[in-house]
C-alpha cells in the first residue's frame, strides 16, 4: 500500500494536466449548452467564477444587483481554497482551457501568476480607473506596461491593542495618545517591556521556528526595502534589513514575544486569553480577532497607526495580503467577464457594501470619502476604525511583492530557525538565504 | 475455415480483453512518465514555452543539498519508526493469533482503523496533540509534572522528525499486523507442539520459530516501508510542512515545493526521475527476494 501510495502521488502530478484537461472539456461543452440563445434578445452568457469563500462572501452581498443590472449574464461561482485556485489555473491554462472566465487572486500570489502569461491583457478597460486605486496595487498586476488584474482590496497594517493591557502597564489607551506615544519601532520596544513587567502578557506573536514573517515584511515594506529592490536584486542581505532583522532577534531573546506562528490557532487562543497585548498586521485581523478568537473581549481592542522605523520616515504604512481580480486570457466572453469585475471592484457601492459587511477594505479611493467611513464598531469600542485603515493606506509604500515572494517568504522562515535553533548569526543566515535566493531564482 | 478464423479468435481474443488497462495505462500513466522525463531536460514555469536545457536540471539536482538531505531525513525517519513498528506489530500479530486471546476481530479492527481514516484529518489531529504552546500532550505531561517546559515536538528539527515518524508509526501498524498475522497464520502448528514438547518455553518459541519463519514477511514489511517513508508527503506536509529547517523535508515534498510553490516543472520533473529509479531500485530487490522462495 505504501507503493501504492507513492506511485499515485506521482501520477497525480504527471496526470493531473491530463484529467483536469479532461474534466474541463466536458464543462466547456456543458457551458455552450447552457448558453443557448435568448429568443428574445442579447445571448445568454454564463461565467465560470474560481474564488474563494472568504471573497466569495463579500460578492455575495452585491449579486442581486448585479443579476438586476446584467439580466443575461449568469455566474457560476467555484469555490476552493487560494493554493489550490493557483495550481488548477496553471493546468487549465496550460490547457488553454476557456474555464475559468473571471478568477480571484491574492497580491502575495499574482505577480507569479501573470508571469505565466495566461490573464487577459486589461490595460485599456482599468485605464479609468487608474487614479482612482491605491498606487502600489498596480505593481504587482503589471508585466511590461501591461496590466493584467484589477485591484480588488487591501491589508493595511495598522497596530490593534488591548486597552486593558495598555493601562494596566502603564501606558496610554486613546488611539491617538498611542500613536504618538509609541511612535517608532523603539518606542514600540520600551512598551513591550512594560507590559511584560506590569501584566506578564507578550506584546505580540511570532513563532521562533515557524514565523510567516508577516512582521517583519511590514516593517520592511514601510521602510520601502523587501526581499528584492526595484530593478529585481536580491536586497534580503542589505544592512537595513539585518536592522529590521537584529530588532525582531531582540524582541525575541527577551522573551517580549509569545511563540506561535501568527494566525495560528495557538496564536489565536494566546489571543482569546489575553496573552497577547497587540497585533500589527492587516487590517483583515479585525474580523480574525473579534469574531475567531476573542469575541467576549468587545470593548477591549482599539486600532491604531503602526510604529515607524524613524519618527520621520516619510511612509508608515504597509501592506499584508489584499486581492484582485483576473480573466482568463482563453474566457470566451471576455466582455462580460469584465463587466462582472467592473461592477465588483470598480462600483462604489459593491466595494462598500464589502467593506462594511465582509472585512475587505477596498484600494478603490473613491470609497474613502463615503459616509460610510465613519461608521462606529462597538467592538472596538465605538471607534471608527476604517478611517485609521484609510490612513494607513494612504501612507503605505508602493511597493509590489514581486513573483518570488512566495519562495523568499518561506526561505526567510529558516533564517529565523538558524538563529534561533543554531544559534546562527542574523548576517551570515541573511546572507546565505540572499545567495540561495540569488542562485534559484537567477536575480542578482 | 472456420477452424482459422477461431483460431484466430483464441490467439487475439485475450489482448483484446486485456487492452483496456493497457489503454488506461498508457494514457493514465506511461504517457506522463514519459512526458515527465522529457519536462526534466527543460527550464519550464507551468505555462510558458519549454526550454531545452539537456542534463542542466540533473547536475543541479546532485549539488542541491537539499535534495540530499531529503534522502537523509527519510532514512532518518525510517530508522525511527520501522524497527519499532515491526516489533510492535509482531508483537501484536502474536498476541492476536494466540489461543487464549479474545475478541479478536475487535481489536484487528481498532488496530487497523487509523490506515484508512482520512490521513488528513489525522494530521489535523496531531497538530493540536502536538502543538508545543497548548497542544493536548504537552498540556497533559506539564500537569502530571513529568516535563518543567514543553517539549518542541514540531518546533525542533529532531523532535519534527521524531513527531512525523510517531504519526506514521500510528498509521501503518495495523497495517503491517496484518501482513505478519497472515504469515504467523502459515506456520504450522506441529512445530510449536513438537517444541513444547521438547520443554521450550513460550518465551523460546516466539524467538527460535516464529520469527525465523515469519521472516520474509518481515523483509518484505521492510521493503514497502522504504518506499512509504521516502514517499511520504501528506504527513510532513500538513504537520510541519517540511520544516523547521527542512528537517522533516522529504523527496516528494520538495517535488511539490518545486513545481507547485516555486514553478519550477523542470527541475521537479528531474526530481521525479530521480526518485523513480529509487523506487524502481527498492523494487527490484523486493522482487529479488520473493524469487527466493
Amino acid at each position: 500500500m505504501h507503493n501504492k501510495r507513492g506511485k499515485m502521488l506521482l501520477s497525480m502530478l504527471f496526470t493531473a494536466s491530463m484529467l483536469l484537461s479532461a474534466c474541463s472539456g466536458s464543462n466547456t461543452q456543458s457551458n455552450s449548452g447552457s448558453a443557448g440563445t435568448d429568443q428574445g434578445g442579447e445571448e445568454k452568457v454564463k461565467l465560470v467564477v474560481w474564488i474563494w469563500e472568504q471573497a466569495k462572501a463579500g460578492i455575495d452581498l452585491n449579486m442581486d444587483r448585479f443579476k438586476e443590472a446584467y439580466p443575461n449574464i449568469e455566474v457560476e461561482f467555484q469555490t476552493m481554497k487560494s493554493t489550490d485556485l493557483y495550481q488548477k489555473y496553471l493546468v487549465s491554462s496550460n490547457t488553454d482551457d476557456a474555464v475559468p472566465d473571471v478568477l480571484a487572486l491574492e497580491s502575495t500570489n499574482l505577480s507569479q501568476m501573470v508571469e505565466i502569461n495566461s490573464l487577459l491583457d486589461i490595460t485599456e478597460r482599468v485605464a479609468p480607473y487608474k487614479d482612482n486605486i491605491v498606487p502600489y496595487k498596480w505593481k504587482d498586476a503589471t508585466m511590461d506596461d501591461k496590466i493584467y488584474a484589477m485591484p480588488w482590496d487591501s491589508g493595511p497594517v495598522v497596530m490593534f491593542y488591548r486597552n486593558d493591557l495598555f493601562a494596566k502597564a502603564g501606558l496610554p489607551t486613546d488611539p491617538d495618545e498611542v500613536a504618538a506615544k509609541i511612535k517608532t519601532w523603539d518606542d514600540y520596544y520600551q512598551a513591550a517591556k512594560l507590559v511584560k513587567e506590569k501584566t506578564g502578557a507578550f506584546m505580540y506573536g511570532d513563532s521562533k521556528t515557524n514565523s510567516s514573517n508577516r512582521v517583519f515584511e511590514s516593517m520592511m515594506w514601510q521602510r520601502g526595502y523587501w526581499y528584492f529592490d526595484e530593478n529585481g536584486k536580491v536586497t534580503v542581505d542589505s544592512p537595513e534589513v539585518k536592522e529590521i532583522t537584529d530588532y525582531l532577534i531582540k524582541m525575541q531573546q527577551e522573551e517580549l514575544v509569545y511563540d506561535a506562528r501568527a494566525n495560528s490557532d495557538p496564536w489565536g487562543n494566546a489571543i482569546g486569553e489575553g496573552k497577547i497585548a497587540s497585533v500589527v498586521g492587516g487590517s483583515w485581523h479585525d474580523a480574525i480577532i473579534e469574531k475567531q478568537y476573542s469575541p467576549q473581549d468587545s470593548g477591549k481592542w482599539s486600532v491604531t497607526t503602526m510604529p515607524k522605523w524613524s519618527a520621520d520616515d516619510k511612509y508608515g504604512g504597509a501592506n499584508q495580503g489584499g486581492s484582485n481580480m483576473a480573466i482568463n486570457k482563453n474566457s470566451k466572453h471576455p466582455e462580460e467577464a469584465w463587466k462582472f469585475i467592473e461592477f465588483m471592484l470598480g462600483d462604489k457601492e459593491s466595494q462598500t457594501k464589502m467593506m462594511l459587511e465582509a472585512g475587505l477594505f477596498p484600494s478603490l479611493k473613491t470609497v474613502y470619502s463615503d459616509s460610510a467611513m465613519d461608521k462606529q464598531f462597538d467592538y472596538f469600542k465605538g471607534q471608527p476604525i476604517l478611517k485609521v485603515y484609510a490612513q494607513s493606506l494612504e501612507s503605505t509604500y508602493p511597493l509590489a511583492y514581486t513573483s518570488d515572494f512566495p519562495m523568499a517568504n518561506k526561505l526567510m522562515t529558516d533564517v529565523w530557525a538558524k538563529v534561533f535553533l543554531n544559534d546562527a548569526s542574523s548576517g551570515d543566515a541573511l546572507k546565505t538565504m540572499a545567495d540561495e535566493l540569488r542562485q534559484k531564482t537567477k536575480r542578482e | 475455415m472456420g477452424k482459422t478464423r477461431w483460431n484466430r479468435q483464441m490467439r487475439y481474443a485475450p489482448y483484446l480483453y486485456i487492452s483496456p488497462y493497457f489503454i488506461l495505462f498508457g494514457i493514465f500513466s506511461l504517457y506522463p512518465i514519459i512526458y515527465s522525463f522529457y519536462l526534466s531536460l527543460t527550464e519550464w514555469n507551468g505555462a510558458s514555452d519549454k526550454l531545452f536545457i539537456g542534463l542542466d536540471n540533473y547536475t543541479a539536482l546532485l549539488k542541491d543539498h537539499y535534495f540530499w538531505l531529503s534522502l537523509w531525513n527519510s532514512l532518518v525517519i525510517f530508522l525511527m519508526y520501522v524497527p519499532l513498528m515491526l516489533f510492535l506489530g509482531l508483537i501484536f500479530a502474536s498476541m492476536l493469533n494466540a489461543k487464549w486471546m479474545v475478541g479478536k476481530g475487535f481489536f484487528r479492527m481498532a488496530l487497523f482503523v487509523p490506515n484508512f481514516v482520512s490521513v488528513v484529518a489525522v494530521s489535523f489531529v496531531f497538530v493540536l496533540l502536538f502543538n508545543t504552546q497548548d497542544g493536548l500532550i504537552n498540556t497533559f505531561l506539564l500537569n502530571l509534572s513529568w516535563i518543567k517546559s514543553p517539549l518542541p515536538w514540531l518546533d525542533s528539527p529532531w523532535w519534527a522528525r521524531f513527531s512525523v515518524a510517531l504519526m506514521v508509526l500510528y498509521r501503518w501498524l495495523g497495517y503491517n499486523m496484518l501482513l505478519l498475522l497472515t504469515g504467523l497464520q502459515s506456520i504450522p502448528k506441529d512445530l510449536y507442539e513438537a517444541a513444547y514438547v521438547d520443554g521450550a518455553t513460550k518465551v523460546k518459541s516466539f524467538f527460535f520459530i516464529t520469527i525465523p519463519l515469519v521472516k520474509k514477511m518481515l523483509l518484505f514489511c521492510t521493503v514497502l516501508s522504504t518506499i512509504g517513508t521516502f514517499s511520504l508527503f501528506t504527513e510532513p506536509y500538513i504537520l510541519t510542512k517540511g520544516g523547521p529547517l527542512n528537517s522533516t523535508l522529504t523527496p516528494v515534498l520538495m517535488l511539490y515545493n518545486e513545481s507547485f510553490q516555486n514553478f519550477n516543472f523542470g527541475y521537479a520533473s528531474s526530481i521525479a526521475v530521480c526518485f523513480f529509479i529509487l523506487m524502481m531500485s527498492i523494487s527490484l530487490i523486493q522482487m529479488r527476494l520473493f524469487d527466493e522462495k
